[in-house]
Formats: C-alpha cells, sequence, structure tokens
C-alpha cells in the first residue's frame, strides 16, 4: 500500500489550504520561470529559501521532506553527471563544483514548488480550479473520480494478491521475466472487477440525470479571497524582481564572493 | 393512479435467449411500501432498472410490454428525465459515490440538473439532516462504513426529491445491525414524507413489518402479488423459498397444533410476542 500512500491527499485546514489553486499554480508557474532563467548558485539559493515559509505554514513538513527525499536519487545523478562533464571540459574544482550544485538545486527547487502545490491543494479543488478554467467537465469528473478510487482499487489489488498467495502463487520468484508474469493472475481479476466497477459506476450516475443539462451548476464555486490577492502580488513581486537583476544586476558567483572576503 | 404500472413487460437482455423477466403486471400504489422479493437470479433487479429507464435507454435490448412510472412512459422519456422522480439505490455502496466528500455526493444529482447554487445548499442540509449523516459531511467516501456509505447513497437520491424510491437489495453488502438502521430510515421516508417506497430484500424478518404491499418473484415471473400477511402465510411462498419471518411461521405451526391464537398474522417477533401474551392471558 506503501506506494499509494504518497496519492492520499491528508485533509488539513491552513492558509495555504485555502488559497485558490488556481492562484498556487501561477505561482508554481512563476518560480518555475525564474528557476529557469537562474543558473548562478547564489539566487537559487535564495529561491530556494523563499519558499520554506510555505511549508512551514501550511503545516506539511513532514510529508513535503518525504518528497523530497523522493527527488534525492534524481538529484545525485544530476549532481554527477554536471560535475564530471564541467571538470573535465578542463574548468576549475571550485567551478565545476558550484556549477554543478547550481543545477542540482535548480532541479531542487523544481520538485519543492511542485509538492507544495500537491500537498496543499486538495483533489476536490483541484478539480474545480480545472472546470472554472473552462476544462470540459466530463474530464474533471473523471480526474476527481479516479482519485476517489485509488484507495479503493488499492485495497482491491490486496486483496486479490493476498487471494493468491494463499493459493500458492510465489510473487517474488524467478528472473526479471517471470516476476513480471507473475503478475499477471493479479492483474486479471482486477482488470475485470474494474469493469465490472465501472459499468455499476455508470448505471449509478445515469440514476442521477448525468447529462440532464449542459448547463450544470456546481455546490462549491472559488472565490478569490484576501489572501489570495496577497499572494498575487508575493508572485508578482518576486518574478519582477528576479527579472529585474537578471537584466541589470551582475551576479558574482559564491568563489568570487569568498575571495573578495578573504 | 398507481404510481408504477406495468402491464405484460417482457424484457430480453442484448445477446439473451431467454427473457430476463416475462409478462410482469403489477400496480405499485401512491404512498405504498411495496417489497419485492424472490430466489436470486430470478428478474428483480431487471425490473427494478425498468423503473428508471435503465432499461431500455441503458442496457439497449427487447422491450415489450406497458410500463408507466410516476404517469410517464419510459421509452418516451431519457433517464434524466426519469431520475426527476423516480431513484434507485443499488446493492454495492461502493460503486454508486462519485466524489470526494459526502457533501459532494449528495448534491451530484441536483448539480446535473443545473439546480442554482444556494438552493443545493438548501437541500443538501436538509437531506443530511434527515438521514443522521451530517457530521460526516466533508468526509470521503472510503473514510466510511459500509452502512455509512448506503445512508450517503440513498442521501444522494433523496437529495433529488423522488417521488419513487427503489432501492435494490441495499443491504446484502451490510452486517446486520447497518441493515436494521438502513430499513428504518427507508421507513420513515415513507412514512414521514410520504415516498413510495419500492424495496427489494430477502430479509423478510427485518422488513416485512413495514410492507403494505408484497410482490414475490420466480423465474422472471410475479408469481405472488397481495397483501404480507396473507402472501407471507401462503403455502406457495414457503415451496418458492422465500425468507419467511419466523415470527409467522412459528404462528402457522402453533395455530396448526391447535394453540388458540388471535386471527392476524404477525410478522415480526414483537407482534409474535404480543400476541402470545394475549393468549397466555386467556388461559390464565
Ligand atoms: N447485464 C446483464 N446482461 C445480461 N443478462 C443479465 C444482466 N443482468 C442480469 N442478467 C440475467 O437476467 C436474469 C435476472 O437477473 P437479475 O435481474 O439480476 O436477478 P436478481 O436481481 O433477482 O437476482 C439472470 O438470468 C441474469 O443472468
Ligand atoms: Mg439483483
Amino acid at each position: 500500500m506503501s506506494v499509494f500512500d504518497g496519492l492520499k491527499f491528508r485533509r488539513v485546514y491552513s492558509p495555504i489550504h485555502n488559497l485558490d489553486p488556481r492562484i498556487k499554480f501561477i505561482y508554481v508557474l512563476a518560480i518555475f520561470v525564474i528557476a529557469i532563467i537562474f543558473w548562478e548558485l547564489i539566487p537559487l539559493i535564495v529561491l530556494f529559501i523563499i519558499q520554506i515559509p510555505f511549508v512551514v505554514l501550511a503545516g506539511v513538513k513532514r510529508e513535503w521532506l518525504r518528497s523530497m527525499r523522493g527527488g534525492a536519487f534524481l538529484a545525485s545523478i544530476i549532481f554527477v553527471t554536471n560535475f564530471v562533464v564541467a571538470y573535465f571540459a578542463g574548468r576549475g574544482l571550485a567551478e565545476s563544483l558550484e556549477n554543478a550544485i547550481a543545477l542540482t538545486l535548480r532541479f531542487i527547487v523544481l520538485i519543492e514548488s511542485f509538492s507544495i502545490f500537491f500537498l496543499t491543494t486538495s483533489p476536490d479543488h483541484l478539480g474545480l480550479a480545472l472546470e472554472q478554467t473552462g476544462m470540459p467537465y466530463e474530464f474533471c469528473f473523471a480526474f476527481t473520480t479516479a482519485v476517489r478510487f485509488v484507495p479503493v482499487l488499492a485495497e482491491e489489488a490486496q486483496t486479490i494478491m493476498d487471494a493468491q498467495k494463499a493459493r500458492g502463487l510465489e510473487l517474488e520468484r524467478g528472473n526479471f521475466l517471470k516476476r513480471i508474469r507473475n503478475y499477471i493472475p493479479i492483474l486479471i481479476p482486477l482488470i475485470v472487477s474494474a469493469i465490472r466497477r465501472s459499468l455499476e459506476l455508470a448505471e449509478a450516475m445515469e440514476s442521477r440525470a448525468w447529462g440532464a443539462t449542459k448547463k450544470r451548476t456546481n455546490l462549491y464555486v472559488l472565490k478569490i479571497h484576501k489572501n489570495d490577492f496577497f499572494l498575487i502580488v508575493i508572485t508578482i513581486g518576486i518574478l519582477a524582481t528576479a527579472i529585474f537583476i537578471r537584466l541589470y544586476v551582475p551576479i558574482p558567483s559564491l568563489n568570487q564572493l569568498l575571495k573578495g572576503i578573504f | 393512479m398507481p404510481v408504477i404500472e406495468t402491464k405484460n413487460l417482457t424484457y430480453t437482455y442484448p445477446g439473451g435467449t431467454k427473457p430476463s423477466i416475462s409478462d410482469v403486471s403489477i400496480k405499485i400504489k401512491k404512498g405504498e411500501f411495496a417489497l419485492i422479493t424472490g430466489p436470486s437470479g430470478c428478474g428483480k433487479t431487471t425490473l427494478c432498472r425498468c423503473f428508471n429507464g435503465l432499461i431500455p435507454h441503458f442496457y439497449q435490448g427487447e422491450l415489450k410490454g406497458e410500463i408507466k412510472v410516476t404517469g410517464l412512459n419510459i421509452l418516451e422519456n431519457p433517464i434524466y428525465e426519469m431520475a426527476k422522480h423516480v431513484g434507485l439505490v443499488f446493492q454495492n455502496p461502493e460503486n454508486q459515490l462519485f466524489a470526494l466528500s459526502v457533501e459532494k455526493d449528495v448534491a451530484f444529482g441536483l448539480e446535473n440538473l443545473g439546480v442554482p447554487r444556494e438552493e443545493i445548499r438548501k437541500r443538501v442540509n436538509w437531506t443530511l439532516n434527515l438521514t443522521g449523516i451530517y457530521d460526516l459531511r466533508e468526509r470521503a467516501p472510503h473514510e466510511l462504513s459500509g452502512g455509512q456509505q448506503q445512508r450517503v447513497a440513498i442521501a444522494s437520491i433523496l437529495a433529488m426529491q423522488p417521488e419513487v424510491m427503489v432501492l435494490d437489495e441495499p443491504t446484502s453488502f451490510l452486517d446486520p445491525l447497518s441493515a436494521k438502521k438502513i430499513f428504518k430510515v427507508i421507513y420513515e421516508l415513507n412514512k414521514k414524507l410520504g415516498i413510495t417506497v419500492v424495496l427489494v430484500e430477502h430479509r423478510l424478518d427485518l422488513t416485512a413489518r413495514y410492507a403494505d404491499h408484497i410482490i414475490v418473484m420466480d423465474d422472471g415471473k410475479v408469481v405472488l402479488d397481495g397483501e404480507p400477511r396473507e402472501i407471507l402465510s401462503s403455502e406457495e411462498a414457503r415451496l418458492i423459498g422465500i425468507g419467511i419471518p419466523k415470527a409467522t411461521r412459528l404462528y402457522h405451526i402453533l395455530k396448526k397444533d391447535g394453540v388458540k391464537l388471535s386471527n392476524t398474522v404477525p410478522l415480526s417477533s414483537d407482534e409474535m410476542a404480543n400476541l402470545l401474551k394475549e393468549a397466555l392471558k386467556v388461559h390464565d
């Protein structure tokens, strides 16, 4: 089940969770853009740090750390490749090191902002945001219903696995190909049951007037609150500053800075 | 005018060789609590699907005979039109909930109908209170027990304020205690709001007491149709093998053995207990 745990959104109330997902998404995009336009270490460090208050305010430190750890492997690959390539291209040790750290940090900033978004946005809100940005309703419905059935299917997969194991199926036996084949007796019942489930769902949807009108209403509506304006201002502020610095301020490397001090 | 009326209704699923229901002619009156029972595979679910037009609109196949529900001809009205008048609650509660929270699920039907938001909010709260799940309104379906899920399913139909509610074995996935509670909820909707109830059920021990009308099916046909006390006392009912309430069986066994009991056939243990107390008093 542990694989699916990350997909279970934990319902928490915090100022960050209550923000409009559309605005939050614009914020994430802005951070994304800034992370791309800088390749120097110092601004990327700043970018990393200014997002930490969001994590603290949202109260999702544990989940956030877990998702960061999830990215650690890729981050280390990025670090090693960049370092090796730069070093053998004849740049100095210190410079290669700084360059590799900067590019790794850029990756980490991207994960950081995306995980803040997904950890603090309920799937319900996300579906609603999709709907209100003009996505066809069928698509949004498919999205939220898929999320709703993740825990159900995960539980079912576990049950089928236990049942097949009880009949002598050995999952961790044999070479790579054999192991994949071992999963067929689990996949087939799972698929059959999913199909039956989807038929029953369709029946229940029809019985609740699915498709009665093109002008569907929604119980919830996203409204921009004071905090959302606040986030817009912050986003514009950060973006404007970043672009200004990029265009007009020469950024020293950490190496130069350290040399200057000593 | 009956709320549900069928005449010689016969239906074959696409690709089916023989009809799943044949020659079904029934009438269910307004405000009635009707119970449909019969062995597995006898066509109860198939009949329910006809009540809101899932058959033939969703299932296709061949439908013969006449069927009118709340005065509307099923063939001439799409399912979403029928859904305003007839609500269907299915067997498996898990597969009738789509949303990520209870209140969103209860709102689903009204949203589809394009009811204004304030009105939806009002009706959702009303329904949640009526079915006793107001405190669960923000929970996700997978955080609920089967009994709670089935309550949500009932609430989500109730919110659309149908005239008829059809429930197809709503408790077969539930334990006896949850089942009992669900039946209570259904009975109250019938008595307090005057909603016509059609309940498909095997557990007559728990439900016969509420019924005004029992329909027994076997092999796609209606074999018995009438007043519960009469039907459940009949020899035919026993032979078909429907779950006659133990109190009713006991009454007939005692009566046959010559015990003097009053003439009202009991349908529940409570009624039987009262009957026995009375009989014992006479003997004193
Ligand atoms: N979707 C379907 N497609 C084809 N045949 C079906 C379908 N559903 C039920 N049947 C058949 O119709 C008959 C009656 O089934 P059903 O109405 O489900 O009975 P019950 O609900 O009383 O157990 C059975 O023989 C069954 O095999
Ligand atoms: Mg059935």
